[in-house]
């Protein structure tokens, strides 16, 4: 009990002075997590718009396969998305590979799934009423699929903060693109598994409790947006 | 001889497998006021979808001012700018009233100013003043119908279509409704209601389209104006 009391003690000072390493890690983490998630949204939104409201064919098997992306190990994103980016691959003359732009498109891929997932849900659940009663009034096509977005925003928005969710968590894709490579690419995640592994519990642990704060500050967030969305 | 606003020639609509309405000819006069009377399931609802340019019959031609509407997406959306329905549940969107009020104004791209003005206009008609800054969703019921009345009343279209807007009000509202009714028609829009009571024909001073599972019940009747000049309701329903 006194090594564990001891390393959080160790970690919470180390936050306390402003630990370059710890807080270069953080940085880069929140970094490529908010790209990613922006890009994900402007691609995963409107395809959850497209797959709740379509009726093409396949639409059924376009859900399963969401579904499954969802559940994808995000090693399994970080191997397919480094054949692309290797040396060896179509995109490597892009020189991408260990930087973290190439961990913002892995986790791009990661998200995409959760955040049009959770859209296609919100979108579902919403009032029936809301496109007629746009189209009606003037609105075009686009206008009342915006309007339906606003009244779902709460929906969509935790559809995003779902997406955030997974990729600041995830290690796969950060260690296989990133390289784990310091004051560069090297996220919390990545760094607490190098760092416990290493035998330095308390730098693992000052960066696990940012990671837990971090994903409170969301939650702290999405509870707050609810209660202002309901009043 | 009045002018047709509506012709709808060899309708037929259907749900999933099942036929739900079906016209062989079917005039609706512009400027004039019609009730379109029948009981539950009668197509009352799947004709305004149609009249309202929201669903596409699955055979037949609508004739809108004399021209066959093409059901091309602009083409519809276009036509929805000159005709709006009021649902028989409207839904008021999150926000203010005045923001439900201005939809179809900033959806046509009208100015602020103007769009201001106009929600002033139309909640004053439906006896709302002041209520622009509250929250919709916060509203009565009998409230939120009139907000969603102030907001196609808004929109200033050709033609207005109502979807069993006397069921379930109070005397003072529908009342109120009755009135602007009556001067919508007077300035010359077409309006059409829906209703199970046929009776309304009579009080409104209406045109009767009756419709019997999915089928129209007789030709149109000509409006009780022509047919008793004396006795029409719509003077009554002036305000």
């Amino acid at each position: 009990m006194g090594f564990i009391s001891d390393s959080l003690r160790e970690a919470l000072a180390l936050i306390l002075a402003g630990d370059r390493e710890v807080f270069t890690a953080v940085l880069t983490s929140l970094d490529v997590a908010v790209w990613s998630v922006i890009f994900a949204s402007i691609g995963g939104v409107p395809v959850g718009i497209a797959v709740a409201l379509g009726k093409f064919p396949m639409m059924g098997a376009i859900r399963v396969l969401l579904n499954s992306l969802m559940a994808m190990p995000t090693v399994v994103v970080g191997l397919v998305v480094y054949g692309f980016l290797s040396r060896m691959g179509p995109f490597g003359s892009l020189g991408l590979l260990f930087t973290p732009q190439a961990i913002i498109i892995g986790e791009t891929v990661l998200a995409m799934p959760v955040v049009a997932n959770y859209t296609v849900a919100a979108i579902q659940g919403a009032d029936e009423r809301i496109l007629p009663t746009a189209l009606t009034l003037g609105a075009s096509r686009f206008q009342s699929l915006c309007q339906l977005t606003r009244e779902v925003r709460f929906g969509v928005v935790a559809a995003i903060i779902a997406g955030f969710g997974r990729v600041i968590a995830e290690v796969g894709v950060a260690m296989m693109l990133g390289g784990n490579i310091r004051f560069f690419t090297r996220t919390m995640t990545t760094a607490i598994a190098l760092e416990t592994s290493k035998g330095e519990f308390a730098f693992g642990l000052a960066l696990g409790v940012i990671l837990m704060s971090v994903s409170l500050a969301v939650n702290i967030f999405l509870t707050l947006a609810q209660e202002s969305h309901s009043a | 001889m009045s002018i047709a606003k509506y012709r709808l020639s060899s309708i037929q609509a259907m749900h999933g497998k099942t036929v739900s309405l079906t016209i062989d000819e079917l005039s609706i006069a512009a400027g004039e006021l019609h009730l379109l009377a029948g009981s539950n399931g009668s197509g009352k609802s799947t004709l305004l979808g149609i009249l309202a340019f929201l669903n596409k019959p699955q055979q037949g031609t609508v004739y809108f001012d004399g021209t066959p509407v093409s059901w091309e997406p602009k083409e519809c959306a276009a036509l929805r700018r000159r005709v709006t329905l009021l649902h028989q549940t409207p839904y008021l969107f999150s926000g203010t009233v005045a923001a439900n009020v201005s939809f179809g104004l900033v959806a046509r791209g009208v100015g602020k100013e103007s769009a201001q003005s106009a929600v002033r206009e139309s909640l004053e008609r439906v006896g709302l003043e002041g209520f622009e800054l509250r929250k919709a969703r916060q509203l009565s019921g009998g409230e939120s119908r009139r907000v969603a009345l102030a907001r196609a009343l808004a929109c200033k279209s050709e033609a207005l279509l109502l979807d069993e807007p006397f069921a379930n009000v109070d005397r003072a509202s529908a009342a109120l409704l009755e009135s602007v009714v009556a001067s919508l028609v007077a300035g010359g829009m077409t309006v059409v209601i829906s209703s199970h009571d046929e009776l309304l024909g009579a009080k409104l001073g209406a045109r009767v389209i009756r419709l019997e599972d999915g089928k129209l019940d007789g030709t149109p009747g000509p409006s009780p104006s022509e047919e008793f000049p004396r006795q029409t309701g719509r003077e009554n329903a002036v305000s």
